[in-house]
């Protein structure tokens, strides 16, 4: 029995929002139904990375990444025995997932303003790009265009590249994923007083303001008045010399702010005479073009012949917060990740054995645990469709 | 039980934090806008550096910490002092959680590890967060939010094709955290419930932003592929970049259908455009994205941001401006949904915050600014502790408390 072990969940999501969301609950034991179109199933199916060329609903590593421990049931929405078999479902599971367009879920029968009329103790969460009723502009949203919308986009990389065009955010998916987090979040958060009243709740999770709340310790400074609004691109970020630089074998990042740091600094690069010469709280409170130059130079120098491990580990000795900037190679041989065994063999009927990323949380009692693979198209749906419907739970 | 009532699913339960900067803090913000009665512990001798604010010069008003502590509760309490340390082991018996972001072995050193805390409290849910986690090799060192991300893998994802990595903007990393850690809390505290057992949760600022380009990590564990950054390309939608506007506006545009691109070929107007062979389907179009990108470069620069925005919108285009501060506290849709929800201060200072990332029905009520250091330390040590009045002049005189 795992913490979520008791909680049966329809997911109707066919994105990688809602996929997601159902997978951090399934992943700690929740029951989870996924629902998909016959013969095609989910539209994550079709996207990569692939195990191998040729045409297969079964070769995304994707989805079977987005869709561990899951059940999947092959239903047709568009005819009405479909219809009926959802409708029946929906009074079997506590928890419903949707990531599809506003007004999708009334169109299913599942309307969320009738919710407490109809399911009063139904979650039910629908994860969209601006919430239940977006304006005219913004109808239509990719990852990308919810990213920069949320001012993430603007100010990345941020100060120093204000020449250059503003960036993506990292991979593909990432405001969906950082959506789905915060969806996972409010479910469970939800489901702590419906222990004791039996009432579910509506949950509408815009990823735009997932991504905008991300930021909060800046956007609520700006919106205070306390900071100056600009249209500058640096306009996020603090200053110093700080940031990512080269080293024998590849990047490191370093931070650098405090006195405390300044001192370690010197130390670390020899004390030399021009460091000497500068003020010990400079980083506080007397940055300067030139200062911060001198000490970048003089770490630029310092890592020319160090690697990034070592680089990293002698910094940290001295209290210098360096790290390695890790490729994904690094990363899956970092020995913490061994450690921790953050990387986890799965198996799959046709992409085999792969080390999966699970999850950044250990708990005592009930660490979650990838106990399934991603189910192959409608491999359950004899089962949920005889059972629910001859009502059992 | 929590006294404090606001509403929510969260109401009636106690969270006390141990946080410091923004990744802890962001944890019980997420409980407190829930309805949880979130008590931070703050000593005076060792005060969050948040609280230090340069251009108030007032730790109540400071703005990086109101930014991320409202709706909580301060109690000032020395917890570098065993008294101090007692007190909190004595209020943990009265309380469903714990948050801590201490540096790496500062709770153990403190006597307020897992074991002694369940000791008194065996319902209890402690959240321990650090760079590394609590258990490994390298748990000893630590870092910022830019470290999270350059470690986890997020920042070699991230630049100009053919160049250094940037990394995200510096900023990310801590909220993030701070909302796995929220999330693995409140499963540990749903088990706890329901079976009046509670777990040690030890979470990794590092994974959770592995987490976050987990797709990339599953490309490389199939083919052995390594993803690097290439500006704002997408190995599945093409044009996807972000774009020069008349006046220096930025405009994001993706396009991740055929249908698409013929849209925005039309849009564009120029002749024979939505019929060349070179942008004809996505493998074409990523073949020729460099004359792609410059031909979706030359129309957008002449042309008004908001205007664009609003005729691709109309034909089905994902397009959006890339929003400035300026951009982000006008935004009319957030305004619209009540995202910047009004709290106030003691002294009546009534300010907008920036409110929770999701809506739920029967929510709490979020009207409460960030705490001033020690507000609530009566209310913990007389209303939760039944401290009498003698012992907590005691205790204040002693300067153990505030």
């Amino acid at each position: 029995m795992n913490a979520l072990s008791s909680y049966r969940v329809l997911e109707l999501a066919e994105g990688v929002g809602g996929e997601y969301c159902g997978k951090l609950l399934a992943d700690f034991g929740a029951e989870v139904i996924k629902i998909e179109r016959p013969g095609v199933g989910s539209p994550t199916r079709r996207l990569g990375p692939f195990a191998m060329k040729g045409e297969s609903i079964e070769h995304s590593g994707l989805f079977g990444y987005l869709n561990t421990n899951k059940r999947s049931v092959a239903l047709d929405l568009t005819t009405t025995a479909g219809r009926d078999a959802l409708m029946q479902l929906f009074a079997a599971v506590d928890i419903v997932i949707d990531d599809h367009a506003p007004g999708w879920l009334a169109n299913v029968g599942l309307d969320p303003l009738q919710i407490d009329d109809k399911w009063p103790s139904l979650v039910l969460c629908s994860i969209t790009a601006y919430g239940q009723n977006p304006p005219a502009e913004r109808k239509h949203a990719e990852d990308l265009t919810v990213f920069h919308s949320s001012g993430w986009g603007f100010h990345t990389p941020g100060v120093g590249f204000e020449d250059m065009p503003p960036l993506k955010g990292p991979g593909r998916f990432f405001s969906h994923y950082e959506a789905a987090l915060e969806a996972a979040m409010v479910i469970t958060g939800s489901l702590y007083d419906r222990e004791s009243d039996g009432r579910g709740r509506f949950i509408d999770v815009s990823m735009h303001e997932v991504m905008v709340s991300r930021a909060d310790y800046v956007v609520a400074q700006f919106v205070a008045g306390e900071m100056d609004v600009t249209d500058w691109r640096g306009g996020f970020d603090m200053h110093g010399p700080g940031g990512i630089f080269p080293c024998m074998d590849g990047f490191i990042y370093v931070f650098m702010a405090t006195p405390d740091q300044w001192a370690a600094y010197r130390k670390m690069i020899g004390d030399p005479e021009w460091a000497r010469d500068l003020p010990p709280d400079w980083l506080m409170k007397g940055l300067t073009p030139e200062r911060i130059e001198l000490t970048r130079h003089g770490l630029r120098t310092w890592l020319a012949g160090r690697n990034k491990v070592d680089a990293a580990h002698e910094a940290q000795e001295l209290g210098i917060t360096l790290v390695p900037v890790n490729t994904p190679v690094e990363v899956m041989a970092s020995p913490q990740y061994r450690h921790r065994q953050y990387f986890v063999d799965v198996t799959h009927p046709v992409l085999g054995t792969l080390k999966y990323p699970s999850v950044p949380y250990r708990l005592s009692e009930t660490p979650a645990a990838i106990t399934a693979p991603a189910p192959l198209l409608g491999q359950d749906s004899a089962r949920y469709l005889s059972s629910v419907a001859a009502g059992e739970r | 039980m929590a006294s404090l009532k606001r509403g929510g699913p969260l109401q009636g339960l106690r969270v006390v934090e141990l946080t410091k900067i923004w990744a802890g803090p962001e944890a019980g913000k997420h409980l407190a806008f829930m309805g949880a009665e979130v008590i931070k512990i703050e000593t005076n001798a060792a005060l969050d550096f948040t609280r230090f604010d340069t251009l108030t010069g007032d730790i109540n008003k400071a703005r990086g910490f109101m930014s991320v502590n409202p709706q909580k509760l301060s109690a000032q309490i020395d917890i570098k002092s065993k008294a101090g340390v007692d007190l909190v082991l004595d209020l943990l018996s009265h309380s469903d959680m714990l948050i801590d972001n201490l540096r790496p072995g500062a709770m153990e050193r403190l006597g307020l590890h897992w074991d002694a805390v369940r000791a008194v409290n065996p319902r209890i849910v402690q959240v321990t967060m650090g760079m590394y986690g609590n258990d490994g090799p390298l748990t000893h060192q630590t870092g910022y939010a830019p470290c999270f991300c350059a470690i986890g893998g997020l920042s070699a994802q991230v630049g100009y094709k053919d160049q250094p990595p940037t990394g995200i903007n510096m900023r990310y990393g801590d909220s993030s955290y701070g909302t796995a850690a929220a999330y693995a809390g409140l499963v540990a505290l749903l088990h706890s419930r329901r079976t009046g057992i509670g777990q040690f949760v030890d979470v990794s600022a590092v994974e959770c932003m592995t987490t976050m380009i987990a797709d990339t990590m599953m490309d490389f564990a199939l083919n052995g592929t390594e993803q690097t950054c290439d500006g704002t390309r997408h190995a599945e939608m093409a044009p996807h970049g972000v774009y020069r506007c008349r006046g220096g506006d930025w405009i994001s545009i993706a396009v991740s259908s055929d249908a698409g691109w013929a849209a925005l070929a039309d849009v564009m107007g120029q002749e024979g455009l939505a019929g060349d062979a070179r942008f004809a389907d996505l493998a074409a179009r990523k073949a020729n994205e460099d004359a792609l990108d410059e031909l979706v470069s030359d129309w957008a620069s002449v042309r008004d941001c908001n205007g664009m925005v609003g005729v691709l919108q109309g034909r089905g285009v994902a397009a959006g401006k890339s929003c400035n501060s300026m951009d982000l506290v006008t935004d009319a849709q957030l305004w619209q949904r009540g995202f910047f929800p009004e709290v106030s201060q003691p002294d009546a200072t009534i300010r907008p915050i920036v409110g929770p990332g999701a809506k739920i029905s029967r929510p709490a009520q979020i009207c409460d600014d960030a705490p001033w250091l020690g507000a609530d330390t009566d209310y913990v040590l007389r209303d939760i502790l039944g401290l009498s009045a003698d012992a907590r002049a005691s205790l204040k005189e002693s300067g153990i408390t505030g």
